[in-house]
């Protein structure tokens, strides 16, 4: 009897986990998009000039949040309909792959790691990981770091970046950018790092810290998308093309970047 | 000091207790259902009907003894894959109804065990059903038993409904963390308010119970 059950359950779990969510792949979400004239987004909530709510009105709002607003449109055309979705570091790919997201852009570093799982459009930001330290820090560059601590967020691949420029140093991850900032303003570490956009953010609300020793790896952000919806990567692809070409790009990147202290925004340009 | 004041504006205060707002609904709705679900699975556990009787201790040995951390991300993450694809509040009142569904059947067994056996057979030997038995004789005083222990359970509910996070529930918590994302100065600010805001719910729900024992006993 015992034995029966086992044996049951086992077949039971083999068929739960395995048998369903095939369908899902097969369904094509450009065409459900254009059905339902919507394109739901994964953004970020809490990660300031990319995608984080306003308290005023609840709606997220960053760069990237405007990025996916122009590419919905330039997909559905001018009367498309933007959804957002809150995602963090953990939950995108997840929340990507059962559906409940058509696209993620949530400062999302094309890798290669990542791409095994799902599949991403052409670069729509270049973004570079840099070092946020004390100014009094001895702190120069991401090479001479072993032995020290280096702050990070879970989730992200800033920590493993650190990692390859100095293979001793120790890490910490914590569970957001303003944790990992208090972590270094209390000494748990002696440099913060992730994207420089965003380390320069926190700098403007930090003084007595600053941004050093210039970018150390190249993070181009792309949009995720599910495996096998080749059609919807192109139509994206094509968008983002369409973006820069006519200057809307430019003119995002100066009203997100335009005003911190410190970055090169005009870097940023498309040329 | 300046960030103090700036971090307690109106609109961070408004979005913080529209947080609130989302973390009791989530802690109402998860506690009535979880103690209707939690009591019938706790008196099925305690009548010891063949087969039935095994099989809910069974499911309430398991799920009790899972992170509730883990219940959260399998019915967010994983009930999808069966085709079931909930938003994230009813993921949360899902998950948490489950968990605490089978804590709560515990504390009732054990409630109604407390309850002496001779007060079962009184019952029965002057013709009463065993559900008449249950019903008028045993429940009540198991209830009345059960109070600080059902109470103690919510509050930690309460107290949980924060893991929710995780999958981004608008809730009390993760208000606090996007008030703080506008600028990471905020933090200790937030702590404390989230402190202060958990501390008046769960406190006053501890009141609720005092009272509520002192007039039935």
């Amino acid at each position: 009897m015992r034995k029966k059950f086992w044996l049951f359950s086992l077949v039971l779990w083999t068929f739960l986990l395995t048998g369903c969510g095939q369908s899902l792949s097969q369904q094509s979400v450009l065409e459900n998009a254009k059905q339902a004239n919507t394109i739901t987004w994964g953004v970020k909530g809490d990660v300031r000039l990319f995608g984080l709510i306003d308290v005023k009105d609840g709606q997220q709002k960053g760069f990237d949040v405007d990025m996916a607003k122009l590419i919905t449109k330039h997909i559905l055309g001018p009367k498309g309909h933007a959804d957002f979705v809150t995602v963090t570091s953990q939950s995108r790919i997840p929340l990507l792959k059962n559906g409940n997201v058509d696209a993620v852009i949530a400062t999302m570093t094309i890798t290669p790691e990542r791409q095994k799982t799902v599949d991403f459009s052409k670069v729509y930001f270049n973004a570079g990981q840099s070092l946020l330290v004390p100014k009094n820090s001895p702190i120069q560059d991401a090479y001479h770091l072993n032995g020290h601590t280096i702050l990070g967020v879970v989730g992200a691949n800033s920590v493993d970046n650190v990692k390859k420029a100095s293979p001793k140093a120790k890490v910490l991850e914590l569970q957001d950018y303003a944790q990992a900032m208090n972590a270094l303003k209390s000494k748990q570490g002696e440099a913060m790092t992730t994207d420089n956009g965003i380390l320069y953010g926190l700098a403007v609300q930090n003084p007595g810290y600053e941004v050093r020793g210039g970018t150390f790896t190249k993070e181009p952000y792309g949009v995720a998308i599910n495996k096998h919806q080749k059609s919807f990567v192109k139509a994206v692809n094509q968008a983002i093309d369409e973006i820069k070409a006519d200057g809307e790009y430019n003119r995002l990147i100066k009203k997100w970047f335009g005003q911190v202290p410190g970055f090169n925004y005009k870097e940023l340009y498309s040329k | 000091m300046q960030n103090w004041i700036n971090a307690y504006s109106w609109m961070n205060i408004r979005f913080l207790l529209m947080g609130l707002e989302v973390t009791v609904l989530i802690s109402v709705v998860s506690v009535l259902l979880s103690f209707i679900i939690g009591s019938v699975f706790g008196i099925i556990r305690y009548s010891r009907i063949k087969y039935l009787s095994a099989v809910v201790g069974f499911i309430i040995d398991i799920i009790r003894n899972l992170p509730l951390l883990l219940i959260i991300f399998f019915t967010y993450f994983g009930l999808p894959n069966f085709g079931f694809k909930p938003e994230t509040i009813p993921a949360a009142i899902i998950a948490m109804t489950v968990f605490e569904s089978m804590m709560l059947a515990e504390i009732v067994r054990s409630g109604l065990n407390a309850v002496d056996v001779g007060q079962m057979e009184g019952a029965r030997s002057v013709g009463m059903s065993f559900v008449q038995a249950l019903w008028y004789i045993i429940l009540p005083q198991a209830y009345k038993k059960m109070i600080p222990a059902i109470i103690s359970q919510f509050v930690s509910l309460i107290k949980d409904t924060s893991l929710a996070t995780i999958i981004v529930v608008p809730e009390l918590m993760q208000h606090a963390q996007v008030v703080y994302g506008q600028n990471a100065n905020y933090i200790l600010p937030m702590f404390a308010a989230l402190a202060v805001l958990y501390f008046i719910i769960c406190f006053s729900l501890s009141l609720l119970g005092n009272f509520i024992d002192r007039r039935l006993a």
